[in-house]
Order: C-alpha cells, then sequence, then structure tokens
C-alpha cells in the first residue's frame, strides 16, 4: 500500500473562522510568546478526496493527504479548578527564549486555541476540545486543496535486501481513564485491541490523536505522531541499512499485573509475527507505563528480539545516578531522551496565551527557572527532538 | 524506597502492590502482588484478610532478596 | 574577567612543611604556578591568590573554608583555580572542598590534581582537571587548567567531560545532541543486532539484604505505612496526589477501620473512586485490628505513615523512608505492612 503526503507553503494558511467559547490568537513564527495549558499540538491537515484527516472509520495512510508546512494548531484549556484532574501538571510552549529550543513548534506560525470550560463536566470539556481542534486543523489546511505541493513523499515498502535485519517500531500510546486517553481511529487506546499491528503510514496520517494531558514533557501530542520520526527514519533506512518490518501498537497504564504482563507478551508476538529482529519500544508519559515498556522489552528479548527502548530519565540535578522509573536487567539499549528534572532558564515573555497563571499560581509572565517536565514534548519518548542527557 | 529503607534499619517490611516489577527494581526484598492498582488489598473482606495473611508469613520468613509471593485464591 | 587563584603554603612560597599551619592568606595577584597559568588564561586575569597551609586547613576546615569564602566573596571572581595538587592528599583535599564550596556560592570552580588524589571525590560540583602525580606535571597540567578556567570564566556551556579534559563528575546534564532520538535508537539498535550493545543509561540498583524474620508476630508492635496517598478526609496537610513533597503521620486514635468518609486517597496515579469506596483496600486497617483482637499480630502502631508514591524522584523517595523508618526504629515498631498502588 502507498500513501502519499503533500506539503504545502504556509502561504496558503486559512484564518480559522470565529468559533463560539474559543480565543484564536496567530502568533508568527519566534514571537516572544509563553503559551500555557497546553493540551495538544495539531499539524494542519486535509485530504483532497474530501475523507477525514483525523477519521474515526476507514483506514488511514493511503491516497493522498495535504499538509501545510510550518504551521501548528496548539489547543489549550485549563479545566476548572474545584475538580482540577490534571494533578497540578503544567504544560507549557516557549515560542521564545530558552524554552524555544525544547519544543519544535518556535519556528512556525502558531494558531493558539484557548477554550473557555463552558458548562459540563471535563470529559465533555475535553471532547469539545479535541473535536474543535482537530476540524480546525482541517479548516486551516483548506487553503492547500486548490494549490500544486511543493513536494510529494511517497510512503511505501518495497522489496528490500532479505539479509538486511527487520526492523518494527513498538509504539507504546496512553489509556488511563478520561483525560490521559489516546485515541487510535477515534477510540481510546484501551479499547482499541492493542496490541496489534498497523500500517506505519497509518499513524502518520491522522490515526493517532492524543487526549492525554499529563506529564507534560514525555506525552506525546497527536503532531508527533503525524511527524513521527521513528516511523520516518525507519521509512528512510529502509532497504538501505535496514527492512522496515512494520509498526506496532500497544497500550500503556494496563492496570494490573497480569494485564501489562499480557500485553508484553501480546506485543512481543505482533513483534514476531511482522518477522522483526529488532524493534525499538517507545513509551508514552511516566509512572507505571515504564514498567509496561520494561515488561514488553523483557517479553520481546525472551523471544529473541533484540530492544532499544526510548526513556526519558527522572534524575535529581545533584545526584550522580541517572534514575529511571522502572527497568529490567534486559533494557541494556536505552536512549535517553533528557531528564525531567533539570530547570530551564529563567524567561520573561512579552505576551502570555492560554492562561496568565501558571497551574500552581504563579505568574507565567515571572515564573522563573521551569523544570524540563513541565515543557511539553520536550523529553517525548518517541525520539522526536534531540535532547539527551549524559554524565559530565 | 521506602520498603528498602525500612529493612535497611533492619524492621522486616512486606511491601504490597500490585507492581512487584517496580518493587523488585527498587530493591524491595519481601513483596506481595496485590491484585490491582486501584486495590493492592482486594475489594472485600474475605480478599483482603487472604492477603493480610500472605503478607504476615512474609514477615515470619527469612527470604532471599528480591522476592515475590502470590496470593492464593 | 577576573580569577583567584588557590596554592597551599609551599607553592605561594610562604615556606615548606613547617609552615603547614599558615592560616588563610590573601597574596595580590598572580604568585607561584599562578604565573605560568596567567599566561594560558584567555581573557583572564589572577587578581589574587589565597593560600593556607595544608595542616591548617585539614585540622581547622571549617575556620578555613569560612575564611576563605569571606575572601573570595570581597574578590568576586569570575571563576577559581585550586592547585594544581598532583597526588599530594592534603593539599588535593583543601582544593577539592574550597572549589566545592565556591561552586555551591555560584562561582564556577576548577581544581587540579592526580585523579587517585582522594581529593577528587569531594570536589562536588566544581571541575577537577586530572594531573600527573607530581610536579614534573606542571608544564602539561597549566594549559589545560588555563583553557577549562577560561572556558569557565566566560561561562560558556561546557561540551562532555573528555572534551573538555576534566574529570567526570557524575551529574546528569541535559544536552542537545546531533540527532533525533529516534534516529539514535536505530542506530543503537543496529549496532546491538551486530554484536556492540551501547546505552545511554545504564541500569543499576543499590541493594539492601532483607532483615531476618520477625521472631514473634503475636507480640509485635506493627505498623502500617503507605505510598497509596491515603490522608483524612480533605487532605488537611495538602499531600501531593504527584511528586509529593513530602510524608505524613496521622494517629490512628484506635480506630478500628479506614472509614470511607473519613478518609480518602490523592493519589495521581491511579483512579482513586474504587479506594475511596473502601480506604482499608489501600491500608488494611480493619483487617489488621481484627487480627490484633484475634492475638495473630501483638499490637497495631498507632501512627499510619502516609505519602504518595507516583513520580517522586529517588533520592527524594529516600529521604522520606529513612526519616520514616527512624521514627519507626525509636517507636520500637518491629514489623511493618506497606502498601504501595
Amino acid at each position: 500500500m502507498a500513501w502519499e503526503l503533500a506539503t504545502f507553503s504556509a502561504d496558503l494558511f486559512r484564518e480559522p473562522e470565529a468559533i463560539e467559547g474559543v480565543e484564536v490568537e496567530l502568533v508568527t513564527p519566534g514571537s516572544p510568546v509563553r503559551v500555557t495549558h497546553v493540551l495538544d499540538a495539531v499539524e494542519p491537515r486535509i485530504r483532497p478526496d474530501g475523507r477525514a484527516a483525523f477519521p474515526s472509520e476507514g483506514q488511514a495512510g493511503e491516497g493522498r493527504t495535504n499538509r501545510l508546512d510550518g504551521v501548528v494548531i496548539l489547543s489549550c484549556l485549563d479545566f476548572p479548578g474545584e475538580e482540577r484532574p490534571l494533578h497540578e501538571q503544567e504544560s507549557i510552549v516557549d515560542l521564545g527564549g530558552p524554552g524555544a529550543a525544547l519544543t519544535p513548534f518556535a519556528d512556525m506560525t502558531a494558531v493558539v486555541l484557548t477554550f473557555s470550560p463552558g458548562a459540563g463536566g471535563h470529559v465533555e470539556i475535553d471532547a469539545h476540545a479535541r473535536e474543535t481542534t482537530l476540524s480546525v486543523a482541517e479548516e486551516v489546511a483548506r487553503g492547500t486543496l486548490d494549490a500544486e505541493p511543493h513536494e510529494v513523499e511517497r510512503f511505501e515498502l518495497g522489496v528490500a535486501d532479505e539479509s538486511l535485519p527487520a526492523i518494527a517500531a513498538l509504539i507504546q500510546i496512553s489509556d488511563l481513564g478520561p483525560l490521559y486517553i489516546q485515541y487510535v481511529y477515534g477510540t481510546p487506546a484501551g479499547e482499541a485491541g492493542l496490541p496489534r499491528a498497523v500500517d506505519p503510514a497509518e499513524i502518520l496520517d491522522g490515526a493517532v490523536t492524543c487526549g492525554e494531558y499529563h506529564w507534560a514533557a514525555m506525552r506525546n501530542p497527536t503532531w508527533f505522531f503525524q511527524r513521527n520520526e521513528l516511523i520516518r527514519t525507519l521509512y528512510r533506512q529502509h532497504g538501505k541499512t535496514l527492512r522496515f518490518a512494520g509498526a506496532v501498537l500497544m497500550r500503556g497504564y494496563e492496570q494490573s499485573a497480569a494485564d501489562k504482563q499480557r500485553a508484553a507478551d501480546g506485543a512481543a508476538d505482533v513483534a514476531r509475527d511482522l518477522g522483526a529482529q529488532g524493534v525499538v519500544i517507545t513509551t508514552d508519559a511516566g509512572g507505571n507505563s515504564h514498567t509496561d515498556v520494561m515488561l514488553t522489552c523483557r517479553a520481546c528479548e525472551q523471544a529473541g528480539i533484540r530492544t532499544t527502548v526510548v526513556l526519558a530519565e527522572e534524575t535529581d540535578p545533584q545526584s550522580t545516578r541517572p534514575i529511571l522509573t522502572d527497568w529490567v536487567r534486559e533494557a541494556d539499549s536505552i536512549v535517553s531522551t533528557g531528564n525531567v528534572e533539570e530547570l530551564v532558564e529563567a524567561w520573561s515573555p512579552e505576551r502570555v496565551l492560554g492562561g496568565d497563571l501558571l497551574l500552581d499560581g504563579t505568574p507565567a509572565r515571572e515564573a522563573g527557572p521551569i523544570p524540563v517536565r513541565n515543557y511539553l514534548g520536550a523529553a517525548n519518548q518517541m525520539g522526536q527532538l534531540a535532547l539527551s542527557a549524559r554524565t559530565e | 524506597m521506602l520498603a528498602k529503607e525500612i529493612e535497611r534499619a533492619g524492621i522486616p517490611a512486606v511491601y504490597v502492590t500490585s507492581l512487584p516489577t517496580v518493587a523488585r527494581m527498587i530493591g524491595a526484598n519481601r513483596i506481595v502482588r496485590g491484585p490491582a492498582i486501584t486495590h493492592p488489598f482486594g475489594l472485600d473482606e474475605d480478599e483482603r484478610r487472604r492477603i493480610v495473611e500472605r503478607a504476615l508469613d512474609m514477615l515470619e520468613t527469612d527470604v532471599e532478596p528480591n522476592t515475590v509471593w502470590e496470593v492464593e485464591e | 574577567m577576573k580569577a583567584v587563584h588557590y596554592l597551599n603554603q609551599f607553592f605561594a612560597g610562604l615556606g615548606g612543611e613547617e609552615q603547614a599551619e599558615t592560616q588563610p592568606t590573601r597574596l595580590d595577584g598572580a604568585v607561584g604556578p599562578g604565573r605560568g597559568l596567567q599566561a594560558e588564561l584567555v581573557d583572564v586575569e589572577i587578581v589574587a591568590t589565597l593560600a593556607c597551609g595544608d595542616d591548617y586547613f585539614a585540622e581547622h576546615e571549617e575556620e578555613a573554608l569560612a575564611a576563605l569564602l569571606e575572601l573570595l566573596a570581597e574578590l568576586r571572581p569570575d571563576v577559581l583555580v585550586a592547585g594544581p595538587a598532583f597526588g599530594s592528599g592534603r593539599y588535593g583535599y583543601a582544593c577539592a572542598r574550597l572549589a566545592a564550596a565556591a561552586a555551591e556560592r555560584g562561582i564556577p570552580s576548577v581544581a587540579a590534581m592526580h585523579e587517585d588524589n582522594p581529593g577528587v571525590g569531594e570536589a562536588g560540583a566544581a571541575y577537577v582537571v586530572p594531573t600527573a602525580v607530581n610536579v614534573a606535571g606542571m608544564r602539561d597540567a597549566l594549559p589545560r587548567l588555563g583553557a577549562l578556567a577560561s572556558a569557565l570564566a566566560s561561562r560558556r556551556e561546557l561540551g562532555a567531560a573528555d572534551e573538555e579534559g576534566y574529570l567526570v563528575r557524575g551529574f546528569r546534564r541535559n544536552y542537545v545532541a546531533e540527532k533525533t532520538g529516534a534516529a539514535r535508537a536505530v542506530e543503537l539498535l543496529l549496532a546491538k543486532l551486530a554484536g556492540e550493545t551501547r546505552t545511554e543509561v545504564a541500569g543499576d540498583m543499590d541493594r539492601v539484604e532483607p532483615p531476618p524474620a520477625v521472631a514473634d508476630l503475636s507480640s509485635a508492635l506493627v505498623a502500617l505505612v503507605t505510598e497509596a496517598g491515603c490522608v483524612p478526609q480533605g487532605n488537611p496537610d495538602h499531600l501531593q496526589s504527584v511528586r509529593a513533597q513530602g510524608w505524613f503521620r496521622y494517629d490512628l486514635g484506635g480506630a478500628d477501620t479506614l472509614a470511607s468518609g473519613r478518609y480518602e486517597s490523592v493519589h495521581g496515579g491511579f483512579d482513586v473512586t474504587l479506594a475511596n469506596e473502601d480506604p482499608n483496600r489501600l491500608v488494611p486497617l480493619d483487617t489488621v485490628r481484627g487480627l490484633e483482637r484475634a492475638g495473630r499480630v501483638g499490637r497495631v502502631h498507632e501512627a499510619l505513615y502516609t505519602t504518595t508514591g507516583n513520580g517522586t524522584p529517588v533520592v527524594v523517595a529516600t529521604k522520606f523512608g529513612q526519616e520514616i523508618a527512624g521514627e519507626l526504629r525509636d517507636a520500637g515498631v518491629q514489623a511493618v505492612l506497606l502498601s504501595g498502588t
């Protein structure tokens, strides 16, 4: 199967129309702006054949999809305080200052959507915000429909030399209940029949969306699936240094030890069915999702499949030992996506969008040094960015 | 970490958790597997009693480092 | 930019062993090896040399450090350079302790000594440039020491230890790698498949031997401890649901059960609905009280210890554990039932 991704210039950007209950702000690249309470980041996409860019049915990753280069939609929402479900976990994108090095969005035009929570519980508020954000991402890309792309990438796995090692991507997505859910074709990860193999192009084409809002630095917003560096790297290397055997989606935050083990064994089975000799295992968020990753690493190694795991560290900056939440002996090849406990130098933005106060009550404009852990996706564990940690 | 530090002080501590892998990783020695993250001591009194008894048995036992005990149904 | 150089009595030209009791002294400009060092510094001037006898420092460390830090505070240097101390243990110790204390106060600091000098382990956040074991290595050491000191004074972000020529301090520091994590992961995996396993983080765990079993539980004092975030209803002490900042001790006051509505869990790592319907599902006080009455356990300790085990950095959790363990030991507790999640 083949999928084409057509890239268009940001000149074709269409400003979204007014939306009730949502403040829409455009920010030009490199502006001294801090965006707070960020839920998700989405790349503007639309399909010329009229099918949904973020489908809940049918199959993504076939035909052609248009993308608008250099534009990102950031959705922001401060859930009502008395039942604030997010455990005080701030999520920041700095489009300027030292924090700009921690995000891929600083040199883009940002469409910042700030939702005012209306009536209803946080589940309804969230559903409305997600749907609106994804539909704005389509709307903003509409201008591409009558234009010529400046680049078309074709994603197709042709026959590759059998002597090259077969590598699969094993991608963990979260489901820990409302506000902690990533979706596969609009279905919560926990109900999506995971683990299972998907066409890697499906992941790049909007099949996975993010409604998971804790552990800001360690989570993967929708944009990271659409532009997934791991999958793109494996496509690029296919037939050169490796054979891309496919992608497996699995759930993080299985809630019992038995389910965790079952999911880990299941993921290893799927990887073996794909013929994988090696897998890169990625992680979403923190806490016990790291146990799911470690069990999966062990299950794969026991099945004879070599593994490399992608993880963030949670090391006290004064400590001389790197700290992982979980670890098994089999995890002998780990990529560090940085230490979330390190502080990022203080910065005073000229403007704040999303909300003037951080969740802990600090004014966002003069918050002082902020730990990496509060920067959206900064230490994401799909390897999207280049942040890492080393012993000095 | 609590289990390890309490045992380091010489007091036997049994750690009831649904995530024994994590418990092993962080160096707990006496680990009893609970049924779920949301209710490590089970849902009803009978189940709770079985888990607590099993934990007490482990406190009365000399164990190897990093031992995990299951609770029989 | 300004540098201050620290030397012992010998290198400062104040005398040999007979002067090892010399108290902290300030000398103007560069002295002794400082003159050679000055030639290696870029845009940095040694404005003063601090000297102290090795014996005096070893025997009166607190006073010596206080006096030296006061002099440093007046001089406000951009960098402190200490040594080289080569293989000398007392001198190396003094260099390292002063450099560590200065670094803690925000003064970029570097000491120089042989890598086996016991001072190396005392340098804290300060940098250590390795040297030969004796003074014959001066000529080789000064250019490297000068380069690192100049870099520190300029506040340039330093690269990795082997690139910049200092000994690994052991701190984990973020940096931006040349390639994305994804590209590095694919490289590591291909290398592993080719027989060369590498990692950017090594797991290794400190272990504790299990203490022997409780001899007689039916006469033992048993404490309940939990990481499940169980607190009195309303969370009066504001225990955090994630990344706990502390632990709390609550008096059970002889209660038979952790009643719903009187206790709740604020843990942020799982859905607490089931736990809050009956908090005994997290801390089984009702069952343990029953066993106390039945004589299965001697006595239940009336203090419940609680914290939230969710995203707490290991060093912090270890500190909580040590503090709680200390209280339990002082209270004569003989066994602990710890509930996690």
